[in-house]
């Protein structure tokens, strides 16, 4: 039970996340509940995977991201809007900040180091959170991207 | 016949320059060039001609053939400062469709352009409070406690209403980078320095990710997908740039506040 109400949890505060972030590319008002709701399934889906099923970061993020590319196509074509103005700022939620912080700090740890040691360690850990962080992005926008890749004509028509 | 000659070569010039704005307005409010190609050459059927474009990181270049590839007219198009607004690529994107259907001319497609133009954004207040729940949210999404997302939900109205105004004062859209996100880091570190809440560093790191450039990132990914290489090369460093400001504003509160990591 504590379970369930952790991912209802992980799913409304992704939604909330992406309500906040999608405001900065001016979208219509039409795709905020939308985009509120695709956002919250593809984080509850990477929160399941990765918690429950002991999935990695970028396959979690991935398959978290393929829900939102799915589930952004019929939600384009109900509101007339292009997938990606829904599907681009649901994604936002997910992107993996922490390895960011940890990359720059690594990278300061790196730069202040005083032994071969200790800079080889900050190295390692600058490496490691620098890839870990690019290869979830593009995990990602490749997971986001691929129904409307396999979907082409239906979602450029979703305008019409 | 030389009149006709003119005319003809007018509505080639008016097509074209029409054309110009339309790819470039798209290119700048963050549309992927897979879709801008799309509308483009939709449009360019449906009024008989035939459209080519190449999107360089300043400008476009676009070149236009009447249907019987006996006249053409290129012409190069400023992209206007990085401006992202979905709501103009979804009306732009509808715009295109509405001239197949409608069977629109060019004076009548060019009102409906203007006329999407002149929409307004959404309020900023209302924006900036948005952004400061949704990074507060980002915060406990990483486990940041309710301390830790009150300090961040401060640090990012400060920091966003820092990025909404100092573009107006003509400031350089980097510099506006580093103060913002440098601001936004000094107030986060407060958490550490007075020792507010159980997770203070959780606080720092997601203090300036309202600043993280996701929609550029995934354009640029999409672009390579499709094979739009300059574009997509454009676009990544175009978001490298902003990581780097905000990573760099982030130091400077490191520095400022002398914050050391153990």
């Amino acid at each position: 039970m504590e379970l369930f109400f952790l991912i209802i949890k992980d799913g409304i505060f992704a939604a909330v996340a992406a309500i906040g972030f999608s405001s900065i590319s001016n979208p219509s008002p039409r795709v905020f509940p939308l985009c509120a709701l695709i956002a919250a399934a593809g984080h509850m889906t990477r929160y399941v995977l990765m918690n429950i099923y002991g999935f990695q970061l970028a396959t979690g993020s991935m398959l978290g991201a393929l829900v939102i590319g799915f589930l952004a196509l019929p939600a384009a074509k109900m509101i007339k809007t292009p997938a990606e103005c829904i599907s681009f700022p649901a994604l936002l939620p997910m992107v993996p900040g922490m390895y960011a912080y940890r990359t720059i700090q690594s990278l300061l740890h790196c730069l202040g180091s005083y032994s071969e040691p200790t800079f080889m360690h900050y190295l390692y850990l600058l490496r490691f959170n620098w890839m870990t962080c690019l290869v979830t992005i593009i995990a990602m926008v490749v997971g986001v991207m691929l129904p409307i890749l396999l979907f082409q004509n239906y979602s450029f028509k979703v305008t019409k | 016949m030389e009149t006709q000659e003119v005319t003809l070569h007018n509505e080639l010039k008016r097509k074209s320059i029409f054309l110009r704005d339309f790819t470039t307005e798209l290119y700048a409010s963050g549309a992927t060039t897979i879709r801008i190609e799309k509308n483009l050459g939709r449009i360019a059927e449906s009024w008989h001609t035939k459209a080519d474009f190449s999107v360089l990181p300043t400008c476009i270049v676009l070149n236009l053939w009447d249907e019987r590839e006996e006249r053409s007219y290129s012409v190069t198009g400023k992209i206007p400062a990085d401006r992202i607004n979905f709501n103009t690529v979804s009306d732009l994107s509808g715009l295109s469709w509405k001239i197949v259907e409608e069977g629109l001319d060019v004076t009548q497609a060019t009102g409906i352009f203007r006329n999407i133009l002149k929409k307004k954004r959404l309020n900023p207040w209302l924006v900036l409070v948005l952004v400061g729940l949704a990074n507060a949210s980002f915060c406990e999404l990483f486990g940041g406690d309710l301390v830790s997302m009150l300090i961040v939900f401060i640090a990012t109205i400060d920091g966003f209403f820092l990025k909404q105004k100092l573009p107006a004062k003509g400031i350089d859209y980097r510099v506006v980078i580093v103060l913002a996100s440098c601001l936004s880091a000094v107030i986060a570190c407060s958490g550490f320095v007075f020792g507010w809440g159980r997770t203070p560093e959780v606080a720092l790191a997601t203090s300036v990710l309202y600043f993280v450039p996701g929609i550029p990132f995934c354009n640029a990914v999409c672009d390579l997908l499709y094979g739009h290489y300059i574009c997509c090369i454009s676009r990544f460093l175009h978001a490298v740039m902003i990581t780097v400001c905000l990573s760099l504003g982030l130091c400077i509160a490191f520095g400022l506040l002398n914050i050391q990591f153990l």
